[in-house]
């Protein structure tokens, strides 16, 4: 790590002083021909044997599409310029690891321009997850929009990928689809979905938990557990009252033992009780 | 522990054992020295290859724990694990999964121990207590700053005891605590720590997945990649030929040692409560630096350069009046703190919130380091308020079908 190399150092430095435009145009051929290795790269293409830890860094060939990311903090023609770059890979015949590398670099920098392309990779098998590496974490509604959408054209694992995503966002909006996705007769989707509303954590949230009609002690036992994650969002953002609601129709439920003990603490603990 | 285990299955396996006449070992009454039966925190553990055995020798070693069940993706460290209970106790009892949640589905269970690769912790901690399980997790406990809360609040939400792992926060930096607590740096100003590397992208080329190895199961919540020992070896070198090296699995030393250094340095500041409000990034020459400042007005320095590990700056002429060092309950260090507060409901040494704190600094570090710029944080909502770049890096999606 911990100091990179004198080559990287150097140009965070000169970003600093001298504006990352200048540095940009002094590093473009090395950008561009990263860019070229990409092409054809793929695991084990960069791998040299018994490399000592220096010369364990990111790969040497995409080095400076790494290093172009702190570089371009700021700039926002210079970001929107890179981001371009790297989502056009996503189309080409580049291999998975090329592509890995790509929405890794897009969860960093990628904008609403980028989602056509990731939304694409959705219901491909093996590049699901590294898509929604990237859509998990743009801020851009465009990016939650094609999870959403995503979800109609997924099944099994792929679809509860998606729908864990949407639940990591909080996404206010996917709250009804998710709510009917409790009862899939799908576990794993029927699990994410409970998840996912959990984190969305809600009063809306917490209601179509409690009104899910999950299909197995599985499910119901991960709303619950869902339901009462909701609680302690709200209770921690001083929406007590409809806290109170989440605890007290969870007791009313006949629940099972370490949900009725988790629901009167979060009781307790909304109605001002201290641990 | 729990009192259905211990009735049901003993009369069990004494039944099968001896048909007629009825027997009941004086070992299982005590007699041998060991708490009966119903004394005694039923665990198992899961990840058991490297560090992991290392935790199942020193429980498997008390007399106050009956270890009933292994876990652990690899069959030949699965079935050597099963051997080592199977061989202390002297029967075949002992349960052996690949699937972890199988063994979490076990409800006589007390405890697990958890010594999975980093990437799995948080998910296997959250189940666990889910299914009322007590945990000790090794270090370091999270892998993304969005883990550490979440493991917190299914810990309290269901009462359980969970603790880290780090024995070195409390034992390898004694005098240096000591001094602090004492009161002999008067205000203490900074304290720094010297650990990394930071992990790196991996790149290892594809080789056959090895029979009796479940490589989907090994990554779990990671990104797919293909199968290469370095990969998924558990040595403890850092230098690319271990999942330690690796930012799939790891934060590298700057987490892996880190949770010992910068635990201990936040124990001797007695900033264990607390994450820094502020991540400055330095580069000096080339000498990349970073400096959490916390709220109390201390500085916690990492890697500053012409500074000592855990060297300490104080108030030079001030002393301060002496505070009591925190310290294990029970007995056999950090192992039997936590066996002692499974017994008693307090909250162990290296509680899990503690431990997170601990874990999170490095994370902070690391993300500076990697958008090379001083970064604000926020830990009551767990964000980089107003960063909108640098909260991208709080977490990292989990491979399907995984979640927290």
């Amino acid at each position: 790590m911990q100091l990179k190399d004198a080559t990287r150092a150097t140009l965070a430095a000169a970003a600093t002083i001298l504006g990352t435009t200048t540095v940009l145009a002094a590093d473009t051929a090395a950008l561009d021909k990263a860019f070229d290795a990409l092409k054809t790269f793929d695991w084990g293409t960069d791998y040299k044997k018994n490399r000592k830890q220096e010369e364990m860094k990111q790969s040497d060939l995409l080095g400076p599409i790494v290093d172009a990311i702190p570089a371009t903090h700021g700039d926002a023609a210079a970001r929107a310029e890179l981001e371009a770059r790297l989502a056009a890979v996503l189309s080409t015949a580049a291999s998975r690891a090329a592509k890995d590398f790509v929405c890794r670099k897009l969860a960093i920098i990628g904008t609403a321009a980028s989602v056509p392309a990731l939304a694409a990779l959705l219901s491909d098998e093996s590049l699901s997850h590294v898509a929604r590496v990237a859509l998990e974490r743009i801020p851009a509604t465009e990016a939650a929009r094609a999870l959403r959408d995503g979800l109609s054209k997924t099944n099994g694992k792929l679809k509860a990928g998606a729908i864990g995503s949407l639940g990591v966002r909080r996404d206010g909006e996917s709250v009804a689809t998710l709510a009917a996705l409790v009862a899939d007769a799908d576990a794993v989707v029927a699990l994410a979905a409970a998840s996912a509303l959990g984190d969305i954590g809600t009063a809306e949230a917490a209601k179509a938990l409690h009104d899910a009609k999950p299909a197995s002690d599985e499910v119901k036992a991960r709303a619950a557990d869902a339901c009462l994650t909701c609680g302690e969002r709200l209770t921690a953002q001083g929406k007590k009252a409809e806290a109170l609601v989440v605890y007290k129709s969870l007791l009313g439920g006949s629940p099972a033992k370490n949900v009725r003990l988790a629901a009167t603490r979060g009781l307790l603990l909304a109605s001002g009780k201290k641990e | 522990m729990k009192q259905r285990f211990h009735r049901r299955d003993f009369l069990k396996a004494a039944t099968a054992a001896v048909a007629a006449p009825y027997f009941i070992p004086g070992s299982a009454l005590g007699a041998d020295g060991r708490p009966a039966p119903s004394s005694r925190v039923v665990m198992g553990g899961i990840g058991i290859g490297n560090q992991g055995s290392g935790d199942q020798g020193a429980y498997l070693g008390r007399g106050d724990v009956q270890y009933v069940a292994v876990c652990d993706v690899s069959t030949e460290h699965r079935n050597a694990a099963r051997d080592r209970v199977n061989g202390r106790y002297n029967n075949k009892d002992c349960k052996a999964y690949n699937d972890f949640r199988e063994l979490l589905a076990l409800t006589d269970i007390d405890a697990v121990h958890v010594a999975t690769p980093d990437h799995w912790h948080a998910l296997v901690v959250i189940e666990a207590c889910r299914h009322g399980k007590d945990v000790y997790c090794q270090k370091p406990e999270t892998k993304t700053l969005r883990e550490g809360p979440l493991m917190v609040a299914a810990a309290r939400r269901y009462g359980r005891v969970v603790s880290g792992g780090s024995q070195r926060v409390l034992e390898d930096y004694r005098d240096t605590v000591n001094k602090c607590w004492g009161g002999e740096y008067g205000t203490i100003k900074s304290i720094n720590v010297n650990v990394g590397p930071l992990s790196q992208s991996c790149y290892l080329p594809g080789q056959p997945v090895p029979a009796g190895f479940d490589w989907d199961m090994w990554l779990g919540p990671a990104p797919w990649a293909p199968y290469h020992p370095f990969r998924c070896s558990g040595s403890y070198n850092i230098n690319g030929t271990c999942w330690r090296s690796f930012t799939d699995y790891s934060g590298g030393g700057m987490t892996d040692w880190g949770a010992h250094h910068f635990g201990g340095a936040v124990f001797a500041i007695d900033c264990r409560e607390l994450e820094p409000e502020e991540i400055a990034y330095h580069n000096e020459g080339g000498k990349e630096f970073v400096a959490f400042r916390y709220s109390n007005g201390i500085t916690l320095y990492h890697n500053h350069p012409g500074m000592g590990n855990l060297q300490v700056v104080g108030t030079p002429g001030e002393k301060r009046v002496p505070k009591v060092v925190p310290t294990y309950k029970g007995t056999g260090g950090i192992y039997g703190d936590f066996i002692e507060c499974v017994k008693t409901r307090e909250k162990p040494f290296r509680d899990i919130e503690l431990a997170t704190h601990t874990i999170t600094v490095a994370h902070l570090g690391a993300i500076a380091y990697e958008l090379k710029r001083t970064l604000k944080w926020d830990a009551a909502k767990n964000e980089f308020p107003g960063d909108e770049e640098a909260n991208r890096l709080v977490d990292r999606a989990r491979r399907e079908p995984w979640t927290l």
